[in-house]
């Protein structure tokens, strides 16, 4: 092919491209187009597809996302009706409902859009907690909180005016985040101040109901071992009361011979006084000794 | 030789007004901060070009000139009716001087001006704009690479050029081309890697991280370049001049002059080419082949780029939306895993998204904190340490009881919540492409804000000490599926696969008195554990004491019926013995006990008649015994 014409045809080729550029756009499903004449919004295309336009500087086609944007407002912080401050945050869902108006009002800027939306419903926030007291944000008692409500409520108030001045809708909001004031001497200082006493408090209880168990085994333990003993001995009594009348008829064969019982028990009783450190004084007349009263003794007087 | 001079340079003009136009529509359109950081260096490259282009046309004009007049001179010589000036026979040597005089140190200021202040403004610009998204970087990275390439051979063969014809005027303009190609480059470096992480990761929070450091590293160049020509300038103030001596071109740096040196980067890749092709690539050969061929060139390049368009590789674990005209194509909008074939860009278009990877998102503390820990490897986690930076504390509930009660018996508490640390990882999987790419701008954020709604939801009614104790899986199972049921109302296309509240524990400023509760618990049944072994102990003490002594009872009987009945025996027998001899028994019995009872016992018998007499004993025993009482050797027997 001739140089020059397949130059020729690659310019007209990239200049169709150029061309076809400059006088179409698509638009994605995810997308809304604005498109301004001489910087005038002339057109909203809201359907997705292939469109055709005036090359810029005639007109421009501006893009927005129609998907759900999110968004989470700062934690700022609140009075309950019940006088407990408390800092809340909330996240919010929203589209553009009014293309043209949101355009208008934003220059198509989501994070401005985002930051208007952000100052509205802080304005409300504030004033939608500010009617609840504090259980209806944190309770034990399951009846008492009504989180479902203030964000139904939260989110009426701001849909009232987000679709009228911004073009926005609203589709959902919820509390994202609730917490106390911190900082030195602030809520959260107090809180954790009580919950170290409610933890002393605890430990205190589990320390002592140590202590109280403990003594009740000693005591029971005590008991027991007492009891064991006391039956213990009784029983001992009686095998000893049993023994002694048993041996008491022992009496009954000494009744027979009264005189040799007496002397039997007299022996007896003197072979247990008399030990090696009993100093007997003894006269001639005590047998054995009597024997010796007929001795003739070497004394000279 | 001088006009053909000139149109290379005005070659060099035009190519770097579009390669600057089309890297700034490219980079515009993509929205990447280094690729408009690398425009504002093409765009100062622009106008050194056309200066130095300006200088070209001055310098050509002056020599016809002088050309000229000697030509003049030559054939008609004296022939000047009236006396002329210099000035008014070389107008076009006055031009020149009048521009080296006054124009260029002006535009080399106006350059310096130019390059403060796109640093300056630059600067915080690149910070700002590094946040927004990226749109189709590889197809704009595509582009960066063809201009780098243009913008190389352009630069190296006019370096060449300019070295090997000494044309001082070529030198400023291609050192920019070749400065130009290295911005490209790094355009292209930081598409890739940008590109790679798109926003499509859940946890992806800085968009274009690579694109912002090469842009604040062009910054630097750009900053040096100004200092170079500021210092140029104040020496060219009192340089001493010397009649005929070449003048300086003073907005040309030297900085970017070095790039075109014969031992630069950018030449030693060119020298690495031509070894590796065998001829002059980079010089003559190649450039004459890339002019006569360049229509064929980008046509084929067209055409391999629109061809390479209509296929299509989903990778595993990847769908991809295809749309035709932003349009769902019907029955195929959604690809699987495999290789497909569409429509050439623009009229179809894909979108992937890697649907079973498992993601994660983190109610709590910061998500690259956990990756931070991952790194440090295996730590201990206790509550008293702080190991996330910035603890998210959340609201719980306190029981009544835990508070004081007023005079009505009902619970007062000043406020009855409590405060705990919570970072909670909430994994999901996408399940419908078309929900979660559609639907929402930022699915993955939205998710993590539900999720976080749902645990303040839970916790502000929750029983605290079970959650910590024997709850957290119960409470565990109960979050996923309250998070999934959001999900689900929102349309979100997420499957919640896994919620862990491991990371919910008291708040570190409390944590250590939760610990002494433990400590306390521990130290309670070490009480009765120790009451018990006393317990033990005694009773079965007391059991072998009362077994003792009974045992000693039972002896005792035993002992005491034995005798009884023995005595009986004996004296039954003694009572016969008795019976037959009374007195000598008697005396017998007695003998017999008084001889062993007696033994040992100290016996004083008093042989006296003489009953008046009275005697004295001494029965006090010594302490010491004396030499009296030392016991005498028996005597000796023979």
């Amino acid at each position: 092919m001739n140089r020059k014409r397949l130059n020729l045809i690659v310019g007209i080729l990239l200049m169709l491209i150029f061309v076809v550029m400059l006088f179409c756009f698509q638009v994605r499903q995810t997308e809304v187009a604005i498109v301004t004449t001489f910087g005038k919004v002339t057109r909203t295309v809201t359907e997705p597809g292939f469109n055709l336009k005036w090359p810029w500087p005639i007109q421009s086609v501006h893009f927005l996302d129609r998907r759900i944007q999110s968004f989470e407002s700062p934690m700022t912080e609140i009075s309950t009706t019940d006088g407990r401050y408390l800092l809340f945050s909330v996240y919010a869902g929203w589209s553009i409902a009014n293309p043209r108006r949101f355009f208008e009002n934003f220059g198509g800027s989501v994070r401005e859009a985002t930051r208007r939306l952000e100052e509205m419903i802080d304005s409300r926030k504030n004033a939608t907690v500010g009617r609840h007291p504090f259980s209806h944000f944190v309770s034990t008692d399951e009846k008492e909180l009504k989180f479902a409500e203030v964000e139904q409520e939260l989110l009426e108030q701001v849909n009232q005016d987000a679709g009228k001045i911004y073009g926005i809708e609203v589709k959902f909001l919820g509390i994202k985040r609730i917490a106390l004031p911190g900082g030195a001497g602030g809520v959260t200082e107090s809180v954790f101040s009580r919950m170290r006493k409610e933890r002393q408090k605890l430990m205190q209880k589990l320390q002592a109901e140590g202590e109280s168990r403990a003594s009740e085994i000693r005591s029971a333990a005590d008991r027991d071992r007492e009891k064991l003993l006391a039956e213990a001995d009784a029983k001992a009594k009686n095998l000893m009361g049993e023994a002694y009348q048993q041996a008491a008829q022992v009496l009954e064969t000494f009744q027979k011979n009264p005189d040799l019982a007496i002397l039997i028990l007299k022996l007896e009783a003197l072979e247990k006084a008399l030990n090696e450190r009993t100093t007997l004084i003894l006269d001639e007349r005590t047998p054995p000794f009597d024997l010796l009263k007929n001795v003739s003794t070497n004394r000279n007087y | 030789m001088e006009r053909h001079i000139k149109t290379k340079g005005l070659v060099n003009l035009a190519i770097l007004l579009v390669v600057t136009l089309g890297a700034f529509a490219a980079a515009h359109y993509s929205g990447s901060v280094a690729g408009l950081t690398a425009t504002a260096l093409l765009g100062l490259g622009f106008l050194v070009a056309l200066i130095s282009f300006f200088q070209m046309g001055l310098e050509l004009r002056e020599r016809e000139e002088r050309l000229e007049l000697d030509e003049l001179a030559r054939k008609t010589p004296g022939s000047a009716l009236f006396k002329e000036t210099d000035a008014e026979r070389f107008p076009a040597r006055r031009a020149l001087q009048q521009f080296e005089k006054y124009f260029s140190p002006a535009l080399a200021v106006l350059l310096l001006l130019l390059q403060a202040g796109g640093v300056w403004g630059l600067w915080n610009w690149t910070a700002r704009a590094s946040e927004g998204p990226l749109t189709r970087p590889f197809v704009c990275m595509a582009l960066f690479g063809l201009l780098a390439v243009i913008l190389f051979f352009r630069g190296v063969y006019s370096a060449s050029t300019a070295r090997i014809e000494r044309q001082r005027l070529m030198r400023p303009g291609a050192g920019y081309l070749l400065l130009g190609s290295a911005a490209c480059v790094a355009v292209v470096v930081a598409l890739g890697i940008d590109g790679y992480n798109a926003p499509q990761e859940a946890e992806a929070h800085e968009l274009q991280k690579a694109g912002f450091y090469i842009a604040r590293g062009m910054l630097v160049v750009l900053g040096l370049i100004g200092v170079e020509n500021l210092i140029t300038l104040v020496l060219e103030i009192y340089r001493p001049r010397t009649p005929g001596q070449e003048q300086r071109l003073m907005y040309e740096s030297r900085l970017v002059g070095l790039l075109c040196q014969p031992g630069g980067l950018f030449s030693t890749i060119a020298q690495v080419l031509d070894y590796q092709f065998g001829f002059k690539v980079s010089e003559k050969r190649f450039y004459q082949f890339l002019e006569r061929n360049l229509a064929w060139i980008i046509l084929a390049q067209l055409g391999l780029l629109l061809f390479s368009s209509c296929f299509v590789v989903i990778e595993p674990g990847e769908q991809a939306i295809l749309e035709r005209f932003g349009r769902l194509v019907p029955n195929r909008a959604l690809l699987e895993p495999g290789i497909h074939i569409k429509w050439f860009w623009p009229i179809d278009k894909v979108y992937r998204h890697r649907t079973e990877r498992i993601q994660s998102v983190v109610v709590g503390a910061a998500h690259e904190e956990e990756e931070d820990e991952h790194e440090h490897g295996l730590g201990v986690m206790q509550w008293t340490v702080a190991h996330k930076k910035g603890e998210l504390l959340l609201l719980v509930a306190s029981r009544p009881d835990a508070g004081e009660t007023n005079e009505s018996g009902q619970a007062e508490m000043a406020v009855p919540a409590s405060l705990v640390s919570v970072h909670i990882p909430v994994q999901f999987q996408i399940t419908n492409l078309l929900q979660w790419a559609t639907n929402y701008s930022n699915p993955a954020e939205l998710l993590e804000k539900l999720a976080s709604r749902e645990v303040v939801r839970y916790l502000v009614n929750v029983d605290f000490d079970w959650l910590l104790t024997s709850g957290r899986q119960q409470a565990a199972e109960l979050l996923r599926e309250r998070i999934q049921k959001r999900a689900d109302e929102r349309n979100m296309g997420a499957r919640i696969v896994f919620v862990g509240i491991q990371g919910v524990h008291p708040a570190v400023a409390v944590a250590a008195e939760y610990e002494k509760v433990v400590s306390a618990e521990q130290e309670k049944e070490g009480k009765i554990l120790e009451a018990e072994g006393y317990s033990a102990k005694t009773v079965l003490m007391g059991r072998a004491e009362a077994s003792k002594r009974l045992a000693e009872a039972e002896a005792f009987a035993a002992r005491k019926t034995n005798e009884a009945r023995a005595q009986a025996l004996l004296f039954t027998s003694q009572a016969k013995a008795f019976a037959s001899a009374p007195g000598v028994y008697a005396m017998r019995e007695y003998l017999d006990v008084f001889q062993k009872g007696s033994a040992q016992a100290r016996k004083y018998v008093l042989m006296v008649t003489n009953t008046q007499d009275v005697f004295q004993l001494n029965l006090e025993d010594k302490l010491r015994p004396g030499i009296e009482d030392v016991p005498l050797p028996a005597p000796k027997t023979k």
